[in-house]
């Protein structure tokens, strides 16, 4: 019997169109689902990766889910949706044999239909187009295995939850419903990662696996990533077997629940109640009541009343339906088992201000809102006919545009119910937390001006489809794949002006200091013309929505014309008057009075530039030694006039006939003049690029310098596309970049390797060759002058407060302007900022303590009102790094330090010559817990104080490894600071982040990973991560005096701007300080950490104990230790290794031995005697190492078990 | 009061089932009922004047109001009572009734209560007024359908198959209403079952097959086959042999014997003795007679 069901199933399903349409969508979906999916994140990686087609088949099961469902979900439920159930169970067959062989059925069906995953993967993967190098060798196992080991238990707990959940409710809605239990497992996992270290909980119970793989890969280098395949044990295989466990536990469950009766008790008993009720009632005398007379009324106001009333009659239809409730239910479950993100900087929380809350609600919350939208939309749209009331509705007067608006006024009527309900929530959670400026306009703009616009147009967008497709699943499909295509394929194509792309406008992050600024405008204009182009959409299926017999959509077409009515037609015709005049308007601002290029074409731009002015590179060109300007800032018209001098020198021993300047390439710079001193002939061929060739009358001898005069200009009119944040109302920031540049700008050349290839251009070269003569000549400003005299008035608004570097000499206003004269007395980097904000301060100040009658440092800290959490960290970090630094690197070099808050459009730190903008979103507002909390604003304090030595004083060479120089010198200059501060847990918590941090940034690595020694620009995770680790380690090795004395010496011998230097340094001058300080026994070491990139693999196997005559505890150990070095794309080189490294011994969570050993081969046997009870040991307990699987570097120590001795 | 002219409506779905041939009829204000067995094309016809239809060719008036063109027109004169329709199950027949009559124009919220409490009580479910309609009975919902079709005073009442599944009881009950409000309206009634033509209407036409087959009052009707319907208690063995013979219009059982009714011009003798001609022997000849 149970083979006939099962034989029934499948002939049942053979000749339903529905399943081959289900296989073919995904089989063609598979088909370009790998360029969908990783489109411009997979060079070098191959797309057909094993990795990337266990991702992709995981993520694709997930997208879906819904065939799932819809497959599974009415394998039983059908007979009761076709009210068969008495003509079948009324057959002598048993449950089991009934319910299994439909599952079974289904479920052959439905591994049939996936089965379109890898084989339109496979088609996809020898698509004649791809290109070779894109592509590994065919392997059919790596499609195989995924599918067979990830999609098919997918499947398996998938379909068993819908079959039982189908079988049990008897209700379509409920199978629907359930589909957000996966979402909900998804979201829980990935919410829990982030703040979690230990990503191991996520990874187990994220259904679909590809959040799995990516957490099991996370450290792979690049290498691994294109050859091997994703290794099904450990946590991928717990995970496959909990979501397998938990299809069977549904399918058991089900089986004991179901009941194979047509009429279940709980109805039967409705029923009978209902039989009692209504027949039989006698006739009552009011039945021969007349019926009164009533006019039935037409026109606006009767429409008005019944749009409002059709409008609540259907939003009270979605709030009173139980999918809704799942939904809302679903989301509160989210917000209340995650933690929110408070903007956290290495684990610290920042205060939960209102924008971040907003912030985190909407995400967390905009699935759900997706999911209403998609759902409801088809609900609304099919309502009349789902209940088979079509017939009665469609007969009545109401105007189509009541109807169809009323539905959709309904449905957004439930968003508002929403938001209402998460800004209450947002403000509860601030309460809760002791926060109280609720600053309800924030919430207000942030739900209602950024979201909500959002919504209501992908609603419009998912009616219309609902009306034009008249299918409801089908629908939900296409409108799902629009807002892919419409967010996701338009970004990546670089096509992404806000005209084209729906629902645009960039509401702009908020900032605490600048609020929404100068977004808002452009915002609203934008919203305008999509609302306009809304109602058209809303009209068009308005006019074909489905009333009476006719389905066909030709036909609908056909019958549109008498209905659009006269108020339709006028209110298109306004549509169609705002849609191009809002459209003309954004047009004539975006691109008339600025200009917008396309992803794509500024690309072939910077190209161009590249192709045709890469020759100018070496071109000797003259310094830039003095600054002298004036800047006129407008903050509240975003404007400014720069106006003043460069002097400009020849370091060179050949003449100079031209002169290059390079103008910043934004159409709202402008260069008025510039003229050189002896005059010059203006060569401005290279235009398009805003480079210019000043042809000198008379050339610039060697030594010889001149005046070069400008006047340079930024001017808002109107608003771009893409809106500038560096001159905003409050909070004005930016440096020496936006003033012309002397030769070919390097900056301006196209990074992206895969670009650079598809416009013809070799890989970028990040930094030359540490050995390049010519390059070491300049340092990190790039040849534009390095060491210079700085001198500047700037005005502002008399409300803000200007800031640049050097000391202020004279302030003074006039009229409703505010003037400050900054002048630095001292030669400095060639690298300042312009900052001006409404400004409160705090001022302190600094006397060294090694030498108390030293001359004192003023300390400043420039802040927004209402930032003051953490203003005495900072200023506590200021004063210990500035003890520390000057104490062992050498003196501080300026009289005054100051930190600026910064707007978090540039979400950073960042170090001018006594300067510190800090942005809002770093340190301001973290709310840092003593006890568990890393004071990331002390740290990152030090870190740039650091830098006033490790930039400041010596300005390493634009080579290979000059981030070493500076960022890692300073990392590790912090941590020094940090460690006489700080708790040493919190040390390790700071150090283990780094580390992390490392390993996953290498495994990102585009290019090439290079040696800490060799790092090259943009190479984060190894000047910043690895250099942290490595440093802190080399510390340990030679001791902090050694390191300390290597770095005094290096400052002393290339501080350039106290002497003349032949050369910048770079890391070979500061490895040679090193290896002065380094004894021969260690110099290995310094090879390992800096010169190459080497990876340990250390293991405990085994760790036990026996305890002593003595008291004391023998401690056995079995050690594994293997050491590797790794080229530049991941592939390791076993190295022999006789390496010094820690053993360590815990009693609790106290570290009772560490010591170094002397490590000489793969296997190390040790004995050590300790004092205390031991509970783990093993190799380098503190992770000093570079070692990929740093959680089994200790063992549990166990009691020896003594063979029985007879 | 205007009258409804239909004239050579045809239709033909995409699956090529011809649903109605040239139907024209002119129906005047009372009730009128249209009959016809099940796929006759009644509700296509329904349909057609419900504006919820187009139809391939031919006209529909109502008076001066082209039905096809002018439909919302029409719609705000209309009570429609589908032949299969559904309710929403989660709300009182009491909040719905509201709704339909706030979506027929009837936007006064106190005209809207008064007529809504009027239409419970015609319909005899007042007292059910508060329970979702998800616990009607099938009688119970009719009676819902019928008065929502009489909000807003309707001049064009069409009401398709109102009475299957019906009780006799409800039945009554519903040709009550109905009667009562035919009397300043256009009803049309379409139905299968003879009797409530018999009952309840002064014009009808039969109707088969997509087309017309006979117009006009009931009387008349069965005042043109009175004397010639002949009937006759027969074996079963021998209804072939009778229906060869005769224009056998209906067969039925009476105490488990065959009873065949014939159409007949003189008396047929064998046996046959002459009946009073009822609506059911115009029905039955015309829709299985040769004529």
């Amino acid at each position: 019997m149970l083979y006939e069901i099962f034989r029934f199933e499948i002939q049942y399903r053979s000749r339903r169109p529905d399943t081959y349409i289900y296989f073919f969508i995904l089989f063609f979906f598979s088909v370009i689902a790998v360029d969908f999916l990783f489109e411009g994140e997979l060079h070098p990686l191959h797309r057909n990766a094993p990795l990337i087609i266990a991702r992709t088949m995981g993520i694709v099961s997930a997208l879906f889910m819904m065939v799932v469902s819809m497959i599974m979900g009415v394998a039983v439920l059908r007979d009761f949706d076709h009210q068969m159930e008495s003509l079948i169970f009324v057959n002598p067959i048993t449950k089991k044999d009934y319910l299994l062989g439909r599952f079974l059925g289904s479920f052959v069906v439905l591994v049939l239909i996936f089965s379109g995953l890898p084989l339109g993967m496979i088609v996809g993967d020898i698509m004649p187009w791809h290109k070779a190098n894109e592509l590994s060798a065919f392997e059919l196992w790596h499609y195989l295995q995924p599918f067979l080991y990830l999609v098919l238990p997918t499947l398996f707990f998938g379909g068993a939850l819908f079959f039982i959940s189908g079988a049990l409710s008897r209700k379509l809605i409920v199978v629907y419903t359930q589909g957000f239990f996966f979402l909900m497992a998804y979201l829980v996992a990935m919410n829990l990662a982030v703040k979690n270290d230990d990503l191991f909980v996520t990874a187990l119970i994220e259904p679909f696996t590809f959040q799995t793989i990516r957490i099991v890969t996370a450290f792979w280098t690049m290498a691994e990533r294109n050859s091997m395949m994703v290794p099904m044990d450990d946590v991928l295989l717990y995970n496959r077997l909990l979501w397998c466990a938990i299809g069977v536990g549904a399918l058991i469950i089900g089986y004991y629940a179901f009941n194979f009766q047509v009429v279940r008790d709980k109805a039967s008993k409705k029923r009978r109640q209902r039989a009692g009720r209504g027949a039989g009632t006698p006739l009552a005398s009011n039945t021969l009541k007349e019926i009164p007379a009533v006019t039935v009324r037409a026109g606006i106001r009767a429409d008005l009343i019944q749009l409002l009333h059709h409008a609540l009659f259907n939003f009270r239809f979605i709030v009173k339906s139980i999918p809704f409730w799942a939904i809302v239910l679903c989301g509160m479950c989210i917000l209340i088992i995650t933690p929110f993100n408070l903007g956290t900087v290495y684990g610290v929380d920042s205060y939960p201000t209102t924008d971040i809350l907003v912030g985190e609600l909407m995400e967390n919350t905009i699935l759900f809102f997706l999911a209403i939208i998609l759902f409801y939309s088809g609900e609304l749209v099919w309502q009349e006919r789902d209940a088979r009331a079509n017939g009665i509705y469609d007969a009545l007067p109401v105007s189509d545009t009541v109807n169809l608006t009323g539905k959709f006024i309904g449905l957004i009527l439930s968003y508002v119910v929403l938001i209402v309900a998460m800004i209450l929530a947002g403000i509860g959670y601030q309460t809760f937390s002791g926060y109280y400026h609720y600053e309800l306009d924030v919430y207000f703009i942030g739900f209602f001006g950024e979201i909500f616009p959002f919504l209501f147009f992908l609603t419009i967008v998912s009616f219309f489809f609902q009306v034009l497709v008249n299918h409801k699943f089908l629908a939900h499909l296409i409108v799902v794949a629009f807002v892919f295509a419409s967010s996701i394929m338009l970004q990546v194509t670089g096509f992404n002006h806000g005209l084209y792309t729906f629902a645009a406008g960039d509401l702009g992050r908020y900032s605490a200091m600048n609020g929404y600024g100068h977004f808002l405008e452009p915002y609203l204009w934008f919203k305008l013309y999509w609302l306009a182009f809304s109602t058209l959409l809303f009209i068009v299926a308005i006019i074909l929505s489905v009333r009476g017999t006719e389905t066909r959509l030709l036909k609908r077409w056909k019958l549109s014309r008498p209905r659009l009515t006269r108020p339709l037609l006028q209110v298109s015709g306004v549509s169609v008057i705002v849609f191009l005049l809002t459209g003309g308007f954004i047009f004539y601002n975006t691109n008339i009075l600025n200009s917008y290029l396309p992803e794509p074409a500024q690309n072939a731009l910077r190209a161009d530039y590249e192709r045709t002015l890469k020759r100018y590179k070496n071109m000797p060109q003259p310094k830039i030694v003095d600054v002298n300007l004036h800047i006129d800032l407008f903050p509240y018209e975003r404007d400014y006039t720069i106006e003043g001098y460069y002097v400009l020198a020849n370091r060179h021993n050949q003449a100079i006939n031209e002169i290059h300047i390079q103008k910043l390439p934004n159409g709202q710079v402008a260069l008025e003049y510039l003229d050189m001193e002896g005059g010059a002939t203006l060569n401005n061929k290279y235009e398009p690029f805003s480079y210019y060739i000043y042809e000198l009358n008379h050339p610039l001898h060697p030594g010889d310098s001149l005046k070069m005069a400008f006047r340079q200009t930024f001017t808002t009119t109107g608003f771009t596309e893409n809106s500038d944040t560096h001159v905003v109302y409050n909070g004005t920031f930016f440096d020496n970049s936006h003033l012309p540049t002397l030769g070919y700008n390097e900056d301006i050349e196209l990074d992206d390797d895969h670009v650079r290839r598809e416009l013809g251009l070799a890989p970028k070269v990040r930094s030359a060759k540490i050995d390049d003569p010519i390059a070491v000549l300049d340092g990190k400003a790039g040849g534009d002058g390095e060491e210079i005299n700085f001198e500047m008035v700037i005005r502002t608004d008399t409300s803000q407060t200007a800031i640049v570097p050097g000391y202020l000499k004279k302030e003074w206003k006039e009229g409703s302007r505010r003037y400050f004269h900054y002048k630095m007395d001292k030669s400095m980097s060639n690298f300042y900022s312009v900052v001006s904000a409404r400004y409160e301060v705090l001022k302190d100040y600094w006397v060294p303590s090694n030498d108390a009658l030293g001359d004192k440092v003023d300390l400043e800290i420039y802040y927004h009102k209402g930032h003051e959490y953490n203003l005495e960290r900072m200023m506590d970090g200021m004063k210990k790094s500035l003890d520390y630094y000057s104490k062992h690197f050498g003196p501080y070099q300026y009289r005054q330090l100051r930190i600026l808050e910064s707007t978090l459009y540039k979400n950073r730190a960042q170090s001018f010559p006594n300067t510190i903008p800090f942005s809002e979103g770093m340190g301001f507002i973290l709310d840092i817990n003593d006890q568990e909390d890393i004071d990331m604003a002390f740290y990152v304090t030090a870190h740039e104080v650091a830098h006033q030595w490790w930039g400041h004083q010596v300005n390493p060479a634009n080579v290979q490894g000059m981030a070493m120089l500076s960022e890692t010198l300073s990392q590790y200059a912090a941590l020094m600071v940090f460690r006489e501060t700080f708790p040493e847990a919190q040390v390790e918590q700071l150090l283990k982040l780094q580390r992390e941090s490392y390993l996953k940034g290498r495994s990102r690595e585009r290019s090439r990973e290079m040696p800490l020694a060799l790092v090259e620009s943009g190479q984060d995770y190894i000047h910043y991560g690895k250099g942290l680790i490595n440093m802190h380690t080399l510390m340990d090795y030679i001791s902090e005096d050694s390191v300390n004395n290597a770095l005094r010496r290096f400052l002393t011998d290339w501080n350039g701007f106290q002497k003349p230097l032949p050369r910048y340094p770079t890391t070979r001058d500061l490895l040679g300080c090193f290896r002065r300080v380094t004894p021969d026994s260690l110099q290995y070491v310094i090879k390992d950490l800096f010169e190459r990139i080497t990876i340990y693999k250390l293991k405990t196997n085994e760790a036990t104990y026996e305890r002593t005559n003595a008291g004391q505890y023998h401690v056995k150990l079995s050690l594994e230790a293997q050491k590797y070095s790794t080229d530049s794309l991941g592939n390791e080189s076993a190295l022999a290794i006789s390496d010094w490294i820690d053993i360590g011994i815990y009693a609790g969570e106290e570290l009772i031995y560490q010591k170094k050993h002397f490590i000489t081969g793969e296997h190390t046997e040790l004995e050590i005697t300790v004092n205390q009870k031991p509970t783990r040991a093993g190799i380098d307990p503190l992770h000093k190492l570079i070692d990929r699987k740093p959680e089994d570097n200790l063992h549990q120590v166990t009691l020896l078990q003594q063979p029985d001795n007879p | 009061m205007n009258n409804l002219s239909i004239t050579n409506v045809s239709k033909t779905y995409s699956n090529g089932v011809r649903a109605l041939k040239n139907v024209s009829l002119e129906i005047s204000a009372g009730m009128f009922g249209l009959l016809g067995p099940n796929g006759a094309g009644k509700s296509s016809l329904m349909r057609t004047i419900a504006t919820l239809q187009e139809p391939d060719g031919g006209s529909v008036k109502l008076g001066e109001l082209d039905v096809l063109t002018q439909k919302q027109e029409v719609r705000k004169m209309l009570g429609y009572l589908p032949q299969e329709f559904g309710v929403y199950p989660k709300i009182s027949a009491e909040v719905l009734l509201d709704h339909l009559a706030v979506l027929k124009g009837l936007t006064n919220a106190g005209e809207r209560r008064e007529v809504v409490k009027a239409l419970l009580h015609k319909t005899n479910l007042y007292e059910a007024r508060k329970k979702n309609l998800g616990g009607y009975s099938g009688g119970m919902k009719q009676r819902f359908g019928i008065a929502q079709a009489l909000l807003a005073n309707p001049k064009l009442i069409i009401v398709d198959e109102p009475t299957a599944g019906l009780d006799p009881a409800e039945r009554n009950r519903f040709h009550n209403v109905l009667c009562e409000v035919g009397e300043n309206a256009i009803v049309i009634l379409s139905t299968h079952i003879v009797e409530d033509v018999k009952e309840l209407c002064t014009q009808m036409a039969i109707i088969n097959k997509g087309e017309v087959l006979l117009t006009g009052s009931p009387q008349e009707a069965i005042k043109e086959v009175q004397g010639k319907i002949y009937r006759k208690i027969i074996y079963k063995s021998e209804l072939d042999a009778y229906k060869k013979e005769h224009e056998v219009i209906s067969e039925r059982l009476l105490q488990g014997k065959p009873v065949i009714h014939i159409y007949s011009e003189g008396d047929p003798g064998q046996g046959f003795e002459p009946v009073e001609a009822e609506l059911s022997d115009v029905y039955f000849s015309r829709i299985f007679g040769d004529r």
